[in-house]
């Protein structure tokens, strides 16, 4: 993806302001959109009144409901290693979604000027004449979907790519099969939470024997103030067929912070194979930690054929507080799960992230590289699980988690845990914690480069096991990203 | 669990002895009525079920007379200075005392109390009772005599001292409180060999030992806890250790018996250059359980800390492994490593390994790992094909996995010590 080129056009003014004040937040920015929104506060009657919005069958709206229920019988998780104030659920709005396509636009001329233009400026151009060749991109506005690009290309394959409320209307059999199956309403409170409340996601289904020649991807943007954002994504690779899916974030900057509680569920039947990679960049909060998203965030996939693969990337820089796990559910023999992961804090951001391997097929492998960087008053923490079932025969496991400590008042940790259940089992781990190497910065300077161009060669070594696991545009992009964050954190 | 807790810990506080030592007792009862025992829904048990010592009733008092001395024997050893503790009360004639170097003290932990031996209220009250865990707090509740050493200033003590805990109550469900208290002063140099032992595996007791060691400035102590229990015995062991500036502590647990085993290894790095090997070897079998615990605490700067943990599992055994480092915002320079390694070759084996790392300095080198596997199988065949039948090649593959770890043992008496109870463990598996 070009975002780049296109940034330095559209944010020339905000490109100021970055160098001025070192490392501003570029997709601070507010849209001012008429919007159709549920007064906040969350109850059985907003959940139906979400439901109704988007003109959903029956057993959605009860599965909604049962979620709903269940949820309130649950009590919000304290184990992270972080504290963050706490949330007040009923001052929420938890539908928001722009006036103008509360009517599903049919073409993206019908999509409202003003969100094209807001996703013009985050780098993400929707118009048939501008759109990028190869990706097919879901933009999705705080409630809802904007606007899907390339859907009839693969139509044709019949791939279905839409967003998750179409699907609930066009492809009920396929939602009702898979939804929840892999993370079931009651599998943890947010997740619980996303079941009752979730508005909009995208859904992918890639048929049997099809390669998908694009890359799906979906663009989230909070944007109204005092909402929450709740996608959820599914995707489903039937047998032998291969899709990668991106995922890119941003908020406004606001002093409150914000909730975002997605749930994703990835299925790879025999022989396929989804590669899954986000770029978090939600609106961190400032200096002094005030403002920020809060990311909870729940995404699993389940290898349920045989040789099949699931492979998680992700680079995490964004976010006041980050509670993420993706993790990989090895049922199939032979299938593989990977985890590449890059999480970044500065200011006082805190990062809770890591995996979850579940071994159960046999000779199931699989990898994990989590590189972790935290800068400023930070908080970075690993926490991952490897389990190995006792069917789990011949399973093997790879574990690399590595942080890097740039300025002293940050801290990074690493709580890692293995269970093995079977003998024939192979799992290796090694985690380490260190300082930016100052022999490297000096070498690099004495060099030319100046101090900054040395820490962004040494983090861009030190990350390089996972960007070169992004596809090209985003790894570029990732790269800039972290680059943007950590200016100005050393010397 | 223990019968009649509360009547017992009354009966237990001695108008002879110090007001503090009986408000201890009091305090250690009252936090652990306040814990109770840890459910598997603790963190730090999670792993460790103690169901099975929960159902069971101890009682504290026994005072059957040991009369195997022959079987006693097995484990002394004329070299080295013996004391002899039998179901945890003090036993001189099986003591060899009189053999003490010149500045080093040794006598029961309650008459060193009583006798107001110098900081020892500074020292049993090191540690707040507030946060104390469960079975920490229950020995100070309950503890026996104990054992008091000294290592005075300067003094280097070249002989072996060897504790040994031998429980072999005359009845069953007995509890045993075994209490120890290390000071080396500062300068000295000492090695320290702690055994908790039993005759037989016919009987069903609780062990809950509670060691403490402190480490003045420059002092040196090469320690090592083993711990061979009757097969339907419990073990809960703690070892707390204090290190001041310079003091450099080469420790070794060495665990193979009891049917639930749970050995805790705390170090407190509170002076700069002070450096801490807390080293292990675990071999269990059948269905033994064996749960380690480490935490070591980075306190100040410069200091350096070493964990190797190794581990052979048979069987249907399981291991649990928790190590935690933690490095605190002023200790800069810290260097500090920790590997965990598992061996598992018997087919209905379980690991849980669950290293930590919290880090709150920037300037550190910190390291951990774990890895779990069988034995080679390139390394077994190519073994077989010089002609070593199976079972030879394996145990002789598991004892190259157990002797790097060995060589780490700086102290060549721990070490041979430590050779002859290890070889033991591969003959009887």
């Amino acid at each position: 993806m070009s975002r780049n080129k296109i940034e330095k056009l559209q944010n020339e003014q905000t490109t100021e302001n970055n160098t001025l004040s070192g490392r501003d937040y570029k997709y601070g920015f507010v849209t001012e959109i008429e919007t159709d929104r549920i007064p906040e506060g969350l109850n059985e009657d907003v959940v139906s009144l979400i439901s109704e919005k988007k003109n959903e069958p029956s057993w959605m709206r009860d599965w909604r409901l049962k979620a709903y229920r269940h949820w309130q019988t649950m009590k919000e998780p304290h184990w992270p290693n972080f504290q963050y104030s706490p949330i007040d659920y009923n001052a929420i709005s938890y539908y928001n979604a722009p006036k103008k396509t509360t009517g599903k636009p049919k073409t993206m001329d019908e999509v409202d000027p003003e969100l094209i233009k807001t996703f013009d400026r985050l780098g993400i151009p929707l118009t048939e004449k501008k759109r990028l060749a190869g990706v097919a991109v879901d933009a999705v506005f705080d409630s809802v979907s904007v606007g899907t690009t390339h859907q009839s290309e693969l139509a044709k394959l019949g791939i279905i790519f839409c967003p998750i409320s179409e699907a609930i209307q066009k492809h009920p059999k396929l939602v009702q099969k898979y939804l929840g199956s892999v993370v079931p309403y009651g599998d943890n409170f947010f997740a619980a939470l996303n079941s009752a409340v979730f508005s909009d996601g995208s859904f992918c289904y890639i048929p049997k024997g099809v390669h998908s020649p694009l890359e799906l991807s979906t663009y989230f943007r909070i944007n109204a103030a005092a909402s929450g954002q709740f996608e959820r994504t599914l995707i489903i690779a039937e047998d032998d067929s291969y899709v990668s899916y991106l995922e890119g974030c941003t908020a406004p900057t606001r002093d409150e912070n914000q909730l975002h509680a997605a749930v994703v569920e990835l299925i790879a039947m025999n022989d396929a194979e989804i590669k899954y990679s986000t770029v978090q960049n939600w609106y961190s909060g400032d200096r002094e930690g005030k403002g920020g998203i809060y990311n909870f965030v729940t995404k699993r996939g389940k290898c349920e054929g045989v040789n099949s693969k699931i492979s998680w990337t992700q680079v995490e820089a964004g976010a006041a507080i980050t509670w993420k796990y993706p993790g990989c559910i090895l049922k199939g023999d032979n299938s593989v799960g990977e985890f590449y992961s890059v999480a970044l804090t500065n200011h006082r951001m805190a990062a809770d992230t890591g995996t979850r391997m579940i071994h159960i097929g046999k000779n199931t492998r699989s990898t994990i590289i989590s590189k972790g960087i935290s800068s400023d008053e930070s908080n970075n923490n690993y926490r991952g699980m490897v389990k190995i079932m006792p069917s789990a025969f011949r399973a093997r496991n790879y574990s690399q988690c590595d942080s890097m400590l740039v300025g002293n008042k940050c801290s990074a940790n690493t709580f890692p845990t293995i269970e093995v259940n079977n003998n024939s089992a192979t799992v290796e781990h090694e985690a380490s914690t260190s300082r930016i190497n100052a022999d490297q910065i000096f070498y690099l300077v004495s060099r030319g480069l100046d101090t900054e161009g040395a820490v962004s060669l040494i983090i861009n070594g030190f990350c390089k096991d996972v960007f070169k696991e992004l596809p090209m545009e985003f790894a570029v992009e990732a790269v800039k990203l972290l680059e943007m964050k950590l200016e100005g954190s050393v010397g | 669990m223990i019968r009649n807790i509360e009547h017992i810990t009354k009966s237990l506080i001695d108008e002879r002895m110090p007001q503090w030592f009986n408000t201890l007792r009091i305090q250690g009862l009252s936090r652990f009525i306040e814990t109770g025992i840890p459910a598997v829904s603790d963190p730090n048990w999670k792993y460790t079920d103690l169901e099975a010592l929960k159902k069971l009733a101890f009682d504290v008092s026994e005072n059957g007379e040991l009369n195997e001395w022959e079987l006693l024997n097995q484990f002394r050893n004329h070299k080295d200075i013996n004391i002899v503790l039998l179901n945890g009360a003090f036993s001189v004639k099986h003591s060899d005392l009189d053999n003490l170097e010149k500045g080093v003290l040794v006598s029961t932990l309650h008459e060193a109390v009583k006798n107001n031996a110098p900081h020892i209220q500074e020292r049993l009250t090191k540690y707040p009772m507030t946060d104390t865990a469960a079975f920490i707090a229950l020995n100070q509740a309950l503890n026996g005599p104990g054992v008091y050493i000294l290592v005075d200033e300067k003094v280097v003590s070249n002989r072996l001292i060897h504790i040994i805990h031998v429980t072999h109550p005359g009845r069953q469900n007995f509890a045993s409180m075994p209490r120890t208290l290390i000071v080396m002063e500062p300068f000295s140099e000492a090695a320290i060999f702690e055994s908790h032992v039993a005759f037989g595996d016919s009987r069903t007791y609780f062990s809950n030992a509670l060691t403490d060691i402190f480490m003045n400035e420059n002092a040196t102590l090469h320690y090592c806890k083993s711990q061979k229990e009757s097969l339907k015995a419990f073990h809960i062991g703690h070892t707390r250790v204090w290190q001041e500036r310079d003091s450099s502590f080469d420790g070794f647990s060495f665990m193979a018996g009891g049917r639930l085993t749970r050995n805790n290894v705390d170090a407190v790095l509170n002076g700069e250059g002070a450096n801490a090997r807390l080293n292990a070897f675990y071999s269990v079998n059948n269905s033994q359980h064996v749960d380690n615990h480490t935490s070591i605490e980075h306190r100040v700067p410069n200091c350096a800390s070493n964990q190797l943990y190794k581990g052979i599992l048979n069987d249907s055994a399981r291991a649990v492994f928790n190590g935690r480092i933690l490095v605190r915002p002023e200790a800069q320079k810290t260097n500090s490593y920790q590997l965990n390694k598992n061996l598992l070759l018997g087919s209905g084996c379980r690991v849980d390994t669950k290293p930590q790392l919290e880090i709150f300095a920037d300037d550190v080198k910190c390291t951990h790992g774990a890895t779990i596997g069988q034995l080679d199988e390139d390394e077994m065949f190519y073994l077989q094909t010089r002609g070593i039948g199976k079972n030879a090649a394996s145990r002789m593959l598991a004892e190259g996995f157990l002797s790097d770890l060995l060589n780490t043992v700086k102290n060549a008496a721990v070490r041979e010590k430590l050779n002859s109870l290890t070889r033991r463990s591969f003959e009887a598996s």
